[in-house]
């Protein structure tokens, strides 16, 4: 049996398996500490779009203090983000540069789209020149509603999207 | 006879290899449809290849005759710039060409206006600029009011005062704080932050709403104050004084502060008129013009007030005319408070309200500068035109001919120092 399966044709089906029973084996208790570790630390980069980013200013503010919740907003390089809060309205000149910015992000990369104007074009539903909804261009997480959202509708968003990574599996 | 372990294995492979194949099939198909999809969300041309990275070359160095000239591409993206592109153009440090890029936020609100009637235009006209959102919908009310001949009573008149006011010392407060984390003092970030809040509770217990108001309307303002209003706003004015006086102490009179901007960026008077900024950029530089004196709407004849103005013209005094404008803001929100009248808020409008066919020009001082509205009726419930003329549009050619010569790590001070905001200049 054990040389069938170490016969090359097959080695790949071994490795194969061997691989999902060590992520098996793993996910428990290192899967866990990997998460804790990405929640506490959501790092977003500073990619104003539009006018939600007043709110997102007031949200890093002392009364709101989003940093509570492990989220600092990096002054540094993308490559050290994993976060993409989309601050409002994506019109068609901006679209490519989110892509790109979202492209250049390593991953695991999580995406809030914050505002009705990111969700679905918001007041802007008629304009020529407004994208209907970021969904198109990159993947969306959790979706903040408001015009602009209150600071605690954005910790709540955070927040959820905590919950989603804390139940993430390995793989 | 069974087949020989071989050609089972044989059998299996293929299989595998077959569902491999499906599979990876599936995946570059999938694939090729979200990008379908991204690409039909954008109105690109299919096919094309710079769909999605389509953009300049953003770093090259050129030889020329006086040295080599490297282009940096500041913006989108960058913690200073935010939803604004400079190509900036430096020898050494020194910025020798500058090239400003808006457009990234236009929104197309002046088109809006034309289908959706005078009472729906006023929600989407203030998004521009949410951080001072009864100042950018303050002209468009006046101008309604000539058009139709709306007589807006007494106390709507002081109401609309304050709460401009009010909305003037929210929005300095937040430019305040993003100065002060650009030029990397954390402090003058939360302390403002912090101070803003407390301004906003006031705005939010009249209106209703943290920043959107929507709180004018040609005819007066939507709702009269709350009873305790009056004692709540002279309380945390008091208090709100009370920290102007200690932002003097850990940010205007801080040497790394004034190392930074003293000097810097000087706009002469002359250049200043000539290029046709507005507002505290222009007072900085010692010219004395304020729509309020000038020009005076709704009550502002009958408060006193005085318009502050530096001779220097550097990016300090750009910086200082605000805060100062701030201790006036105060000032004329407590003669306000004295003065009100007792009586209605709002004169009443018709279900769809439409006045006769004509046009209107008005002008206010918001905390930016003159935001100036051109509106024009053809007599319908809509509107034929509406032109918003914005602050921040004005300061670009100022920008570009301050930062040119300057040195580039003095780009954030003198950028932000002239108080463009790119949402409102793009509309």
């Amino acid at each position: 049996m054990l040389k069938d399966l170490v016969n090359p044709s097959s080695f790949n089906v071994l490795i194969g398996k061997l691989e999902d029973a060590i992520v098996k084996a793993v996910d428990k208790p290192l899967g866990y500490a990997i998460n804790w570790g990405r929640l506490w630390s959501l790092w977003p980069v500073h990619l104003e779009t539009a006018c939600c980013s007043l709110e997102f200013g007031a949200a890093s503010g002392p009364r709101y203090d989003v940093e509570r919740f492990g989220i600092i907003e990096a002054f540094g390089s993308l490559r050290q983000c994993d976060l993409v809060v989309v601050q409002g309205t994506v019109t068609r000149k901006m679209a490519p540069r989110l892509r790109m910015v979202y492209d250049q992000m390593p991953d695991p990369k999580y995406v809030i789209a914050m505002g009705a104007c990111a969700i679905t074009g918001g007041l802007y539903f008629d304009s020529y020149n407004v994208l209907p909804g970021i969904d198109g261009i990159i993947p969306v997480d959790v979706y903040v509603p408001g015009c602009p959202p209150r600071p605690e509708t954005l910790i709540q968003g955070c927040m959820l999207l905590q919950e989603k990574i804390k139940r993430a599996r390995l793989n | 006879m069974g087949k020989s372990t071989e050609e089972l294995y044989s059998e299996a492979e293929k299989k595998l290899r077959q569902e491999h194949g499906r599979a990876v099939k599936q995946i570059r198909e999938e694939l090729k449809t979200t990008k379908q999809k991204a690409d039909s969300s954008l109105h690109l041309k299919k096919g094309s290849k710079r769909d999605l990275t389509d953009f300049p070359k953003d770093m090259q160095v050129e030889e020329s005759e006086e040295g080599r000239i490297l282009t940096i591409n500041v913006g989108p993206q960058h913690p200073g710039s935010g939803h604004f592109r400079l190509v900036v153009q430096v020898d050494g440090d020194i910025i020798v060409g500058v090239d400003p890029d808006p457009g990234y936020v236009h929104r197309g609100e002046e088109k809006m206006c034309e289908y959706r009637n005078w009472i729906q235009n006023i929600p989407h006209l203030e998004r521009p600029m949410i951080a001072d959102s009864c100042g950018i919908l303050y002209p468009f009310c006046l101008a309604c009011e000539e058009i139709a001949n709306i007589e807006v009573p007494q106390r709507a008149k002081y109401i609309r005062v304050i709460m401009s006011e009010i909305n003037k010392c929210i929005f300095e407060l937040y430019w305040l704080g993003i100065y002060g984390i650009f030029l990397g003092h954390s402090t003058m970030f939360m302390w403002p932050m912090g101070d803003r809040e407390l301004l906003i509770d006031l705005a939010e217990m009249a209106t209703g709403a943290r920043v959107t108001h929507a709180y004018f309307v040609p005819g007066g303002v939507r709702n009269d104050l709350p009873d305790s209003f009056k004692d709540r706003a002279i309380r945390q004015l008091d208090y709100f004084k009370h920290r102007l006086d200690q932002y003097k102490d850990i940010f205007y009179t801080n040497p790394l502060f004034l190392d930074r901007t003293e000097g810097v960026g000087i706009l002469s008077a002359n250049d200043a008129i000539n290029l046709g900024v507005t507002g505290p950029v222009l007072r900085a530089s010692g010219v004395e013009h304020d729509i309020r004196k000038v020009e005076p709407y709704d009550v502002y004849d009958q408060l006193d007030f005085q318009v502050h103005t530096m001779k220097t013209g550097d990016t300090y005094a750009r910086a200082y005319i605000p805060y100062l404008e701030m201790y006036e803001s105060i000032n004329i929100i407590k003669q306000c408070l004295e003065k009100i009248p007792i009586g209605p808020v709002r004169t009443k409008l018709g279900p769809n309200p439409r006045g006769p066919a004509g046009e209107s020009f008005k002008r206010v001082e918001a905390g930016r500068g003159e935001v100036a509205y051109y509106v024009v009726s053809d007599g319908t419930p809509k509107p034929y035109r509406v032109k918003i003329s914005p602050p921040s549009f004005r300061q670009i050619p100022a920008m570009s001919r301050l930062l040119k010569g300057a040195r580039l790590a003095d780009m954030p001070a003198i950028y932000w120092s002239l108080n463009y905001w790119p949402v409102e200049a793009d509309r």
